[in-house]
C-alpha cells in the first residue's frame, strides 16, 4: 500500500517502512540499543532524502528509547542525576550539531561527511566490542571470570576539578569527561541521525566506569532527552521532520522492540555483543563500500533553499 | 508617417496572421491535481480542437501539434563527484536557475521536424532546445557547463519529471487531438503551464495556453503548511507523540 509522505513529497510503501522499523525495533529490543544507527541508513538507501530521514528517525528513537526507559525506571535502574547532566550537554553538542548539519548541507559535503563518520564511529565501535565479547567469551569457555571492576581503581580521569556525586551510579567523579561524553554523543546523534546509545554505553562503562546495572537505563533517559530536543531544532532548522514517515516507522519500532526484548532475555551477554558487534561492523563495511565504489551516477542535484546563498 | 504606416502594416500582419487562419481551443481533463495520503501520481488528459474558418489557406501537409507542459521554476546545485584519496566526494558544481521543475514535450511526430531549430528554441520545445542559465555564466547554454547540463537532463528523466515523447499526440480526425502527460508523485507542488502549437509544414499557426495547480489537500496539506508556519509547535508535536507511543507499547506490552 503506498501512501505520500507530505514532508518528504514522495510516496513510499507504507509495509515496507512499517517492516524496516519493525525489524530495527526488533533488532534494538534485542541488543538494548536505540537503532537508528540502522534505521537511518536503510531509510536513506530506500530513496527517503537524507535531510528527511535524519529528521524523521529522531522522534522514533525517542519513542523506542522511552518505552525502554519506563521499564529501567519501574526497577529504578536509572541515575538520573547522571542523566541529566548528559541531557544538558547533550543538547547543547545537538544544538552544535544542527549548525554544522545546515552548514554541510549548504556546502553539499553532508553526505561525505555523514559517510565517513559512519565508517570511522561505526568500525571503531564495533571493532572493540568485537574484540571484548570474543575475549569475553573465550574467557567463559575457559572457566575464567570475567574481570571484576574495583572500586578503588583511579585513572587520570578522576585527577580532574569540578568533582560530583552521582550516588545511584556510586560515583564521586570530575564532570568534565561526563560533559564531554554529552556533548560529543549529542553532536553526533544530531548529525548522523543516531541515538548514540551504542557509543554511549561504552563510553559510560569503560571511561567513568559507571555500574553496568544503571548504565541502559540512564543511557535510554539521555537519548529521549537529546533526541527529543533534536526533533524541535530539527523542525526548526530545517522543517524536515515527516510527521507520517515518523509515526509508521514508531509504530513499527515499539512493536519490534517488545518481541526483540523478550527473545534478548533468553541470550547470553556476551553473545549479544558480538552479534551487535558484527551488525555495527556489517553497517560501517557497507557506508565504507558506497565511499570506495565507482557510483552509478556521478551527478547529483539538489535544490537550492534561499537565493542569498 | 512612414514610421506609422510601417507600424500599422506590421499591425496588420500580426492580426492577420496565423491567428485568424487556424484557431485552437484546449481543454484540460481537470484544473487541480489533489495531492492526498494515497497519491501515487496522475494522468493530465488534454483535448484540443483546430478550427478554420474560411480565410485559412488549404495545406497539403497535415497539421502537426506539440505540448509542452512546465512545472514551477526552481533553482538547482549539479555537483559532481571525483575520487580523492580512494573516497568518491562532490568537487566541481554548476548552479542551474530558474530550471522548470516538471518539464514535458509531447508532439504527433518528430519534434525536431516540427519546425526550424530556430523557432523551437524560441519556445523552448524539447531537451536539445531548452535553455539553461548559470548562476555566474552570463550566457545561456554555456557549453564548459554543458556535463552539468546533461547529467541534470538524465537525473530529470531517471525521476520521471522531465520527458519527450514523439507521436505522443495523437489526432481523432483531422482537427481533433488528444495527449496525456503523467504527473508523478514526486512532482512539486505549485503552478504548472500547459502550452499547445499547431504547426504545419514546419510553420507555426496558433498557440493556446492553459495551467493547472498540483496542491496537497486535507492532512497533507495541513501538516506541511503546520511543519512551515509553526515549526517549533509542529517538533514539539513530533515528541510529545513520540512519548506517548513510547509509553503505550510500555504498557500494552508490560511484563513485570
Amino acid at each position: 500500500m503506498l501512501i505520500y509522505l507530505p514532508i518528504a513529497e514522495l510516496s513510499v510503501n507504507m509495509f515496507v517502512i512499517f517492516g524496516m522499523g519493525g525489524a530495527v525495533g526488533f533488532l534494538s529490543g534485542l541488543f538494548g540499543v536505540g537503532g537508528g544507527f540502522l534505521l537511518t541508513p536503510l531509510l536513506i538507501f530506500s530513496g527517503i532524502p537524507p535531510v528527511v530521514a535524519v529528521a524523521s528517525v529522531a522522534p522514533q528513537i525517542v519513542a523506542s528509547s522511552a518505552s525502554g526507559a519506563l521499564a529501567y525506571w519501574r526497577r529504578n535502574m536509572i541515575d538520573m542525576k547522571l542523566a541529566m547532566v548528559l541531557v544538558v550537554s547533550g543538547v547543547m553538542g545537538s544544538s552544535i550539531g544542527v549548525v554544522v548539519f545546515d552548514l554541510l548541507r549548504r556546502l553539499g559535503q553532508l553526505d561525505l561527511i555523514v559517510a565517513l563518520a559512519y565508517v570511522t564511529f561505526l568500525g571503531l565501535i564495533g571493532g572493540l566490542m568485537l574484540n571484548e565479547s570474543i575475549r569475553s567469551i573465550f574467557n567463559a569457555r575457559r572457566g575464567r571470570p570475567a574481570p571484576l571492576r574495583r572500586p578503588g581503581q583511579h585513572t587520570w580521569l578522576h585527577g580532574l576539578p569540578f568533582k560530583m556525586r552521582f550516588k545511584r551510579s556510586k560515583l564521586y567523579i570530575s564532570v568534565i569527561p561526563v560533559v564531554l561524553i554529552g556533548i560529543g554523543i549529542g553532536f553526533l546523534g544530531t548529525l548522523l541521525g543516531i541515538g548514540g546509545g551504542f557509543i554511549m554505553v561504552p563510553a559510560l562503562i569503560y571511561l567513568l566506569r559507571v555500574p553496568t546495572n544503571v548504565v541502559i537505563g540512564t543511557s535510554l533517559v539521555q537519548i529521549v532527552g537529546t533526541m527529543s530536543v533534536a526533533t524541535v531544532l530539527h523542525a526548526m532548522t530545517n522543517q524536515s521532520v515527516d510527521f507520517v514517515l515518523a509515526v509508521i516507522l514508531m509504530v513499527g519500532g515499539v512493536i519490534g522492540a517488545q518481541f526483540g526484548a523478550r527473545i534478548g532475555q533468553n541470550l547470553r551477554g556476551d553473545h549479544l555483543r558480538a552479534m551487535l558487534a558484527l551488525l555495527v561492523i556489517a553497517v560501517a563495511v557497507r557506508f565504507l563500500v558506497g565511499l570506495v565504489a565507482t557510483p552509478d551516477e556521478r551527478f547529483t542535484i539538489t535544490l537550492l533553499f534561499g537565493a542569498g546563498l | 508617417m512612414r514610421r506609422s504606416v510601417l507600424l500599422a502594416v506590421v499591425a496588420g500582419a500580426l492580426a492577420a496572421g496565423p491567428a485568424v487562419a487556424e484557431h485552437m481551443t484546449i481543454a484540460l481533463s481537470t484544473a487541480e491535481v489533489k495531492i492526498s495520503s494515497n497519491f501515487t501520481g496522475a494522468p493530465i488528459t488534454l483535448f484540443g480542437v483546430i478550427e478554420r474558418d474560411a480565410q485559412s489557406v488549404s495545406r497539403s501537409g497535415h497539421y502537426q501539434v506539440a505540448t509542452l507542459v512546465q512545472g514551477p521554476p526552481e533553482s538547482v546545485i549539479a555537483r559532481r563527484k571525483d575520487r580523492i584519496l580512494g573516497v568518491w566526494a562532490n568537487t566541481d558544481s554548476e548552479t542551474i536557475l530558474a530550471a522548470p521543475s516538471f518539464y514535458t514535450v509531447n508532439a504527433s511526430g518528430n519534434i525536431d521536424d516540427l519546425a526550424e531549430k530556430l523557432v523551437l528554441e524560441r519556445y523552448r520545445l524539447g531537451f536539445a532546445n531548452s535553455r539553461f542559465d548559470y548562476r555566474g555564466r552570463p550566457q545561456a547554454n554555456d557549453p564548459a557547463a554543458a556535463e552539468f547540463r546533461e547529467a541534470f537532463l538524465r537525473i530529470k528523466q531517471n525521476a520521471g519529471l522531465y520527458s519527450e515523447q514523439q507521436d505522443s499526440v495523437t489526432f481523432i480526425g483531422d482537427s481533433v487531438f488528444r495527449t496525456t502527460v503523467w504527473v508523478p508523485a514526486n512532482a512539486p507542488v505549485g503552478f504548472y503551464t500547459v502550452r499547445v502549437f499547431l504547426f504545419a509544414d514546419g510553420a507555426l499557426l496558433a498557440q493556446a495556453d492553459e495551467s493547472f495547480r498540483i496542491s496537497k489537500t486535507g492532512f497533507e496539506q495541513y501538516l506541511s503548511v503546520f511543519s512551515r508556519e509553526k515549526s517549533f509547535v509542529y517538533g514539539v508535536v513530533c515528541v510529545v507523540l513520540a512519548l506517548f507511543t513510547g509509553w503505550l507499547g510500555g504498557v500494552v506490552f508490560r511484563r513485570d
